[in-house]
């Protein structure tokens, strides 16, 4: 273990042009797709939590089902999906970074939706009363919900991003892994452990951890300063 | 002002069945009542935040009505741009924030504030701006004594000022006897006695109206 | 701000931690830089390499006709049969003929070259050899344009992982101006990716797979060559095991007898069991009345000794080398497991 933290920092320090093109792959897909999913959940998570319509349950328990959604199996309807065969063939779009950004919103969007619209239904009664009662409307309602919500939205942003930094099953298959080009952090350790390259495997591993830490604690200041 | 009579039910059992209530403009009507005798779910179908049974609304469509719920909400604002959100103007808020002893709050995000200045600010909310009915839940539940005797003098002012009626929720005997004009008392669900406050507070006719009134604070 | 800096402390005591676990065996194993390739004499067929300290685990059979692995390549017939999973037939599937044509073209002139040589400078050893009567291209090769500038190349793991095409494709790129994105899944879903159009040319090593493959017309043979498959690699797995040979492998005349030693002397053994090449392999080299196939139910009987690992050979080596078991594994893996000093051992 103590090489490999030996060949972690050596790795870095040589500033590695693949590890370094990993770095920014993975940074580029997990950025992307957590912060679309939170475009797209968090409303659906405020519409969900706050409105009460006929079938608003029966659409919780499906956002709920697709929480839970194995990763794998989204990858594998992508790719069948995404396939020079399959519908969207044409696009061209199977092993390429879009693609696995396209596989992970479809896996976060739900976690957000989800975390989201419990939070959100927990205060939305009190907070519907008390608008109302001041005769606002149900758009300015709507924001104040939404303003309820900025300290949850911060952790729950790191929920997605944590899911997309770390999500290997979906990313893999649709993704390929290819050198230069889909390899993330968590393919690439996948691939460096099948080689029997542990350290190296490591190495990947204590950097994932530590960009993680290192956005952790970023997205906490910023909420800290955001929501004071 | 001229309420529709009213029901509601949850899970079958009924909560409120209400004739139709005459509410006078100017003057302040204090709804007395035991725990779960219909209080709450009266001010809130009123302020139509809860539908009655069978739809419609219980008050007339134009009717311009602000309530103040038991629990009122702190938005995420400060003191200042939550009671600006009712659209009372900065002038009406600065005098509201002056008379309740928070101007100095006024910078304050709501959320931070403590039982007693919540309520302040959510009074000084609801007064900000005039109205056909104002519907009050125990405003001053979570004040002090010093603070609800300011707060009971801003309602009074506001009420003669602005010619609406007032409907105060209160679960104190003595704040009603000092503010209201008339009075219902609400028994199981039921209006069980109205009329002017010094028979309904001081003189009931029936009975149950009577243990009421000795329970809390002698007849 | 109190918060923030007792959940900074949390996150390094638990780096802390982990690196503690490491601690003890860091001391044990060398710095693999130093260790691995300058140690090891020159192979031949009898004499292991030295091993360096701390892996246990060591080549006993290699080279062995019973475990010959055949590396071959075939170009996607954009004209092939394609169905959807529904079985209907799909017509517009985009394929880049002339680029899998290129690629095809210079893995077999000067990439043949390159692939003998590859390991040479590692671990002082060929990783693969030349087969007897490969095709050879003599040709010009047609450098990228647009169109065709990305080629997808469909492989096994086991291809992917041993480095090989990580070490000669760039200078293919370079010279030719085409880009290779190499996509690798296990031997079946290699395949099925052609199938599904995904891939322009595949690069397998499992003969039946092949001309299945073939039989079903989604390969074509290219101008100047016998064959839609082109075979021009070979190399061996190799049998590995605890350095002290409890069941004495190293001295007997096949792998069969070997294997037959492993089994009748229930030594430990660690199978892939995940249905890859490398298991197909060991599967057939198991003495037939044992019965053992890729079911579960087949070495019900055996899991005293016969472990089912269903994992990558990376982990399965570990596993091995913790239980002093034997193994079948291909060489490149072990080589590099061996040069790593067994980093979790």
């Amino acid at each position: 273990m103590w090489t490999a933290f030996r060949k972690a920092l050596a790795l870095i320090l040589s500033g590695d042009r693949e590890l370094g093109n990993i770095l920014l792959v993975t940074a580029r897909m997990s950025l992307s797709s957590s912060l679309i999913a939170l475009l797209i959940g968090v409303p659906i998570g405020l519409w969900l939590g706050s409105c009460r319509f006929r079938g608003r349950q029966a659409l919780v328990v499906v956002n709920r089902t697709l929480m839970g959604m194995p990763p794998v199996v989204c990858g594998l309807l992508l790719y069948m999906l995404f396939s020079g065969v399959g519908p969207f063939g044409r696009l061209r779009l199977l092993f390429t970074v879009e693609i696995m950004i396209l596989a992970q919103v479809l896996l976060i969007t739900p976690l957000v939706a989800g975390s989201l619209e419990t939070y959100v239904s927990g205060i939305a009664q009190p907070v519907r009363e008390t608008a109302k009662g001041l005769g606002l409307g149900a758009g300015k309602t709507f924001l104040l919900l939404a303003n309820e919500c900025v300290y949850p939205i911060f952790s729950t942003y790191l929920l997605a991003f944590a899911r997309a930094i770390a999500e290997v099953g979906a990313v893999s298959m649709v993704g390929g892994a290819i050198a230069w080009k889909t390899n993330v952090m968590t393919t690439a350790i996948m691939q460096y452990t099948n080689r029997g390259d542990f350290s190296l495997g490591i190495a990947l591993g204590l950097i994932l951890m530590a960009v993680s830490l290192l956005v952790n604690i970023l997205v906490s200041l910023l909420q800290r300063r955001l929501s004071r | 002002m001229r309420t529709e009579a009213c029901a509601k039910t949850f899970g079958g059992r009924t909560v409120l069945s209400l004739p139709a209530i005459e509410l006078a403009p100017g003057r302040i009507c204090a709804v007395v009542g035991a725990n779960g005798s219909g209080k709450s779910t009266f001010a809130r179908l009123l302020a139509g935040v809860i539908p009655p049974d069978g739809g419609g609304a219980v008050l007339p469509p134009r009717a311009e009505v602000r309530y103040m719920p038991q629990k009122s909400y702190p938005f995420r604002l400060s003191t200042r741009a939550n009671i600006l959100l009712s659209g009372g103007g900065e002038e009406r808020a600065e005098a509201l924030m002056e008379a309740l002893q928070i101007g100095r709050l006024a910078r304050r995000r709501a959320t931070g504030l403590s039982g007693g200045e919540t309520a302040k600010m959510a009074l000084a909310r609801v007064l900000s701006r005039p109205c056909g009915l104002l519907i009050l839940d125990e405003p001053t539940a979570s004040m002090d004594m010093e603070a609800a005797i300011l707060a009971e003098g801003l309602i009074e002012t506001y009420c003669k000022e602005t010619g609406c009626a007032v409907l105060l929720i209160t679960h104190d005997l003595q704040q009603a006897r000092r503010m209201a004009g008339d009075a219902l008392f609400l028994y199981q669900g039921r209006l069980w006695e109205q009329g002017p406050a010094e028979r309904v507070l001081f003189a009931p006719e029936r009975p149950e109206t009577r243990r009421f009134l000795e329970f809390y604070g002698g007849a | 701000m109190k918060k923030l800096l007792a959940w900074t402390l949390a996150a390094c005591m638990l780096l802390c931690l982990l690196a503690g676990c490491g601690g003890p065996a860091a001391g044990g194993s060398q710095p693999p830089e130093q260790s691995a390739a300058p140690t090891d004499p020159p192979i031949d067929e009898s004499q292991p390499p030295e091993e360096p300290a701390g892996v246990d685990t060591v080549i006993l059979k290699e080279q062995d006709d019973s475990m010959i692995n055949t590396y071959t390549l075939l170009a996607v017939n954009p004209d092939a049969p394609f169905t959807d999973e529904d079985g209907n037939p799909v017509s517009d599937v985009a394929v880049n003929t002339a680029g899998a044509e290129a690629l095809i073209q210079w893995m077999l002139s000067e990439g043949l070259d390159m692939a003998v040589q590859y390991g040479q400078a590692e671990y002082g050893d060929s990783l693969f050899y030349l087969l007897d009567g490969a095709p050879r291209y003599e040709g010009e090769i047609a450098a990228a344009a647009d169109e065709t500038r990305t080629i997808r190349l469909s492989t096994t793991t086991s291809v992917n992982d041993s480095g090989l095409l990580g070490a000669i494709l760039p200078a293919f790129e370079r010279e030719y101006g085409y880009t290779v994105e190499v996509q690798s899944a296990g031997t079946g879903k290699a395949i099925a990716a052609a199938k599904y159009g995904n891939a322009d040319l595949i690069l397998v090593h499992a003969k039946s797979q092949e001309e299945q493959f073939v039989a079903d017309g989604f390969s074509y043979v290219l101008d100047g060559f016998q064959s839609e498959r082109l075979s021009f690699l070979y190399n061996y797995f190799v049998l590995c095991g605890p350095s002290d040979d409890p069941a004495g492998v190293k001295d007997m005349d096949s792998v069969l007898d070997a294997f037959a030693a492993i089994a009748g002397g229930k030594y430990p053994f660690i199978s892939r069991g995940d249905g890859s090449g490398t298991h197909t392999k060991e599967l057939a080299l198991w003495p037939e009345e044992l019965g053992i196939t890729a079911e579960a139910e087949s070495f019900e009987g055996y899991t005293d000794w016969y472990t089912s690992a269903n994992a990558g050979m990376g982990a399965c080596l570990v596993m091995a080398e913790e239980t002093h078991a034997y193994i079948l594994t291909d060489k490149a893996t072990f080589l590099t497991f061996q040069a790593n000093g067994g980093i979790m051992g």
